[in-house]
């Protein structure tokens, strides 16, 4: 089932065109991964998705409905969550607060409800440990899966991973993955952007390459690695 | 229609004033992000210096320029060195407490040492009007409206066309680009700064023989700042004179056609409405922060 | 409500010192004394009104005073010219302050930090002029001008006493309260990181006007009850600026977005002014500035903010 598409969407900053005409289908269920060049318009397109941009042409549908129009805290609700790659953290919070709010209003649960959904979502990230801490203090890593652990208690069936990868080492990203594969077995769809290849290659069912704004390339791992165009582009490490 | 022209061109000189008033505050804002509240105190202690040099030393006001500009450039320095260099990065709010803090220093020992006592500046010339077809033009008005214009335009010289100029736009645009580029941050700013009072008080030495001098002065003027930067757009040069001549002759003409109390107000209504509809300023150059 | 994260100590230590606060006049407190402790009730809750919004949200308002000034003028025409009982009076000011503030905020709240603070500035000096003013271009006899308006006369000290005790008491328990419940936390969250609070479904903007109302129609009931107990208002002084600065520097001083930094800024800076501001106003103002000055540059986040930050420990109840 296309839970999520992307119709023709462009998004202008000034005359420059960070995202153009792009479109793609999401089934449910499913991890895309969304690679590209730096600087290729990912993590706009992600902010247009997730409500922050109001596409300049274009529409999203998520379950058949557009967004146009729809605030992000609107879209969020609706069961669409995104991770940021400058990561934001509820600094003056604990972590445990901090996840406690995405699972208050986005997932809009009751307090005590809420409470226990927090909990689960610090166990299942493995940040149990640091609840109480402030979400300011906690080293790199860890912050990561707190923006994870936030998208998570939202309750949302669509997250938008924006390079979650980054920055950890092998056995971090091994875990990571394992992580990611426990939520698609628990109904979650996932879209991840990434630069770490081998990961996200590994993990991806399909994956959608963007370059200038402009998908260059679609399919699963093995033919979007060896696509000539995919290979010009990036410039980057190639699939082993 | 006499009446028109002369509200008119009462703006205009207006207008000029306040755009040499401003500029200092477009600058701070636009390269800095300091929104300075204690901006008009500068113009009031450059309108004072003129005053004492002129009551105790009988100087002509134009000549009592430079003083101000040393003055005032040295205060900035301070200011900008002592403290709000070290507010470089923290959110705005921070920015505009601490200069409001300044403001109410400034603003206060002025009250206490020279009391509230209205005064004026009155050189021999003072009086001097010049007739054009019916319109009457102040002498020493119209004297300050080119010194104005020369200020501005010196200004504008100093941005665009020299290389601390350019060191001081770059830092505008990136801060950290520029300081990948070998530009001193810290020293830029308070140059800038330093800048940004030395103008702003020789704007009001210029205006001390237009204007009434008294300590409490300095907030409309930083009001009146505010909205012709917001007009002109914040952070671009050239909008100030745009901004000012708004601002100046929308005033005379309210001033004339319906109350003299009004101007505050209109600042005011000016100044929100322009927040609310185009915050990028009339010409839509501003920087949105 | 999250009862078992609130410390039942805190709650006995506030309920003991509002009990003694309730029971001091009893025992001889009277005139000028009595006097003074309104005083510091009335900007303890003034400050905490601020705080709700400003401090919490990190959305500074520079306009509060405009509220002040609107609960006052409310109140005072709904007893002139209304004839009502103040009670009920300064109930429907706390209405209407609330729907102004749901007006003025639908179009403020949506600027930038920055400029929401200056468009709020220049609603409260431009609501001053209005009511300056407003009488002589409308041609009616109905504000009073810059005459003021002269309320009936009010009941003993006592009574502003234990009126304002229960609003300083009612702000400050709503704002420890506020601390574990969904809005509060949204709050906060709008405070931290406004785009990251959206992208976790806080409807930033909503929350904010939440805020902005509540502070507001609180603001304006205290300036109700001032202008009772001062039985005259002019629009110089329940606009005044002034009432602005206080708040901010009260709240600033004693720690943004903390439960007790308005009280000790409160107290603290009401004395102070009591002790220089009847001799020396001068004096008082520069030395408000360079509170500012010191505050920000060496203790931005106030006294109970650094305590906590020492502590490391981001509590609530401090």
């Amino acid at each position: 089932m296309v839970l999520l598409e992307c119709r023709g969407v462009t998004k202008l900053f000034g005359a420059l065109a960070a995202v153009q005409d792009f479109s793609f289908l999401l089934h449910s269920g499913e991890i895309l991964g969304l690679i590209g060049p730096n600087g290729s318009g990912k993590t706009t397109l992600f902010n247009v998705i997730a409500g922050l941009y109001t596409p300049d042409q274009g529409k999203v549908f998520f379950r058949g409905k557009s967004t146009l129009g729809l605030p992000a805290h609107a879209i969020c609700r609706l069961g669409i969550a995104k991770t940021s790659q400058i990561m934001q953290p509820f600094t003056d919070m604990t972590v445990w607060e901090n996840v406690l709010v995405a699972a208050l209003y986005g997932g809009n649960l009751p307090m005590a409800r809420a409470m226990e959904k927090a909990d689960e979502v610090l166990q299942f990230v493995g940040l149990g440990s640091l609840r109480d801490d402030p979400a300011g203090k906690i080293a790199v890593p860890f912050r990561r899966r707190l923006e994870l652990g936030r998208a998570l208690a939202t309750g949302a069936e669509v997250l938008l991973l924006d390079e979650v990868l980054a920055g950890l080492s092998s056995v971090e990203i091994e875990e990571a993955l394992q992580l990611l594969r426990e939520m698609r077995r628990q109904g979650k769809t996932l879209i991840l952007v990434e630069h770490v290849m081998r990961a996200v290659m590994g993990v991806s069912d399909r994956i959608s390459v963007i370059h200038h704004g402009e998908k260059i390339a679609e399919g699963n791992p093995r033919e979007v690695a060896g696509n000539p165009l995919v290979i010009e582009a990036y410039l980057g490490k190639r699939y082993a | 229609m006499l009446l028109f022209f002369q509200s008119l061109v009462n703006g205009l000189l207006l207008g000029g004033i306040y755009a040499a008033c401003s500029a200092g505050f477009s600058l701070a804002s636009g390269v800095m992000g300091v929104v300075n509240l204690s901006h008009g105190d500068f113009v009031m202690l450059g309108a004072f210096i003129t005053y004492w040099l002129f009551v105790l030393l009988g100087m002509d006001p134009f000549l009592t320029l430079p003083f101000t500009l040393v003055i005032l450039y040295g205060l900035g320095y301070l200011l900008q060195r002592l403290a709000i260099n070290r507010l470089v990065g923290a959110p705005p709010i921070m920015s505009y407490l601490l200069t409001f803090g300044f403001h109410l220093v400034i603003a206060n020992m002025a009250l206490r040492a020279w009391t509230a006592d209205y005064r004026s500046v009155n050189p021999s010339y003072s009086g001097l009007t010049w007739n054009w077809s019916g319109i009457v033009l102040p002498v020493s008005r119209l004297a300050t409206f080119f010194v104005a214009m020369g200020v501005i335009l010196g200004l504008y010289y100093l941005l665009y066309r020299t290389e601390i100029g350019r060191a001081v736009r770059a830092t505008a645009q990136d801060r950290e680009m520029a300081r990948l580029t070998g530009v001193r941050i810290f020293k830029i700013y308070t140059f800038t700064f330093a800048l940004a009072a030395s103008i702003t008080g020789l704007a009001g030495s210029l205006i001390s023989n237009t204007f009434v001098i008294y300590p409490q002065m300095g907030l409309p003027f930083t009001i009146t700042a505010f909205c012709v930067v917001v007009l002109g757009g914040m952070g671009y040069i050239p909008g100030t004179l745009l901004g000012g001549v708004v601002l100046g002759i929308v005033e005379s003409m309210a001033t004339t056609y319906l109350t003299a109390g009004i101007s505050l107000t209109l600042t005011f209504f000016l100044l929100l409405l322009m927040l609310i509809l185009r915050p990028g300023g009339i010409l839509g150059k501003g920087a949105i922060e | 409500m999250a009862r078992y994260l609130y410390s039942s100590r805190i709650q006995f230590i506030f309920l003991l010192s509002m009990g003694i606060l309730l029971l001091i006049p009893l025992f001889g407190l009277e005139g000028y004394r009595l006097r003074l402790l309104a005083l510091v009730f009335m900007w303890v809750a003034l400050a905490g009104c601020w705080n709700l919004m400003s401090g919490y949200t990190g959305y500074i308002d520079f306009g509060p005073v405009a509220y002040f000034g609107i609960g006052s003028y409310c109140t005072a025409l709904l007893m002139i010219r209304g004839n009502l009982p103040f009670l009920l009076s300064l109930f429907l000011s706390g209405g209407v302050c609330a729907g102004f503030a749901f007006i003025i905020g639908l179009v403020t709240l949506r600027l930038q930090g920055a400029y929401f603070a200056i468009a709020t500035f220049a609603v409260a000096e431009a609501l001053k002029q209005i009511i300056l003013e407003g009488d002589r271009l409308a041609g009616v006899e109905f504000f009073g001008g810059s005459h003021g308006l002269t309320l009936p006369p009010a009941p003993s000290e006592l009574f502003f006493y234990y009126l304002l005790l229960f609003f300083m008491g009612m702000i400050i328990a709503l704002t420890y309260l506020l601390s574990h419940t969904k809005f509060g936390y949204g709050l906060r969250a709008v405070r931290e990181a406004g785009s990251a609070a959206e992208l976790s479904g806080v409807p930033t903007l909503r929350v904010k006007t939440q805020a902005y109302m509540l502070s507001s129609s609180l603001i304006g009931c205290i300036g109700g009850v001032e202008a009772y107990w001062l039985t005259y208002i002019i629009p110089d002084d329940v606009f005044h600026i002034m009432r602005t600065i206080q708040m901010v520097i009260m709240t600033l001083l004693g720690g943004m977005g903390t439960v007790l930094g308005p009280v000790i800024g409160g107290s603290f800076l009401t004395l102070i002014a009591e002790y220089l501001g009847v001799k020396f106003v001068y004096d008082y103002l520069i030395l408000v500035g360079g509170v500012i000055i010191l505050v920000i540059i060496l203790l931005p986040r106030g006294v109970v903010g650094e305590i906590k930050r020492r502590r490391g420990r981001s509590r609530w109840f401090f």
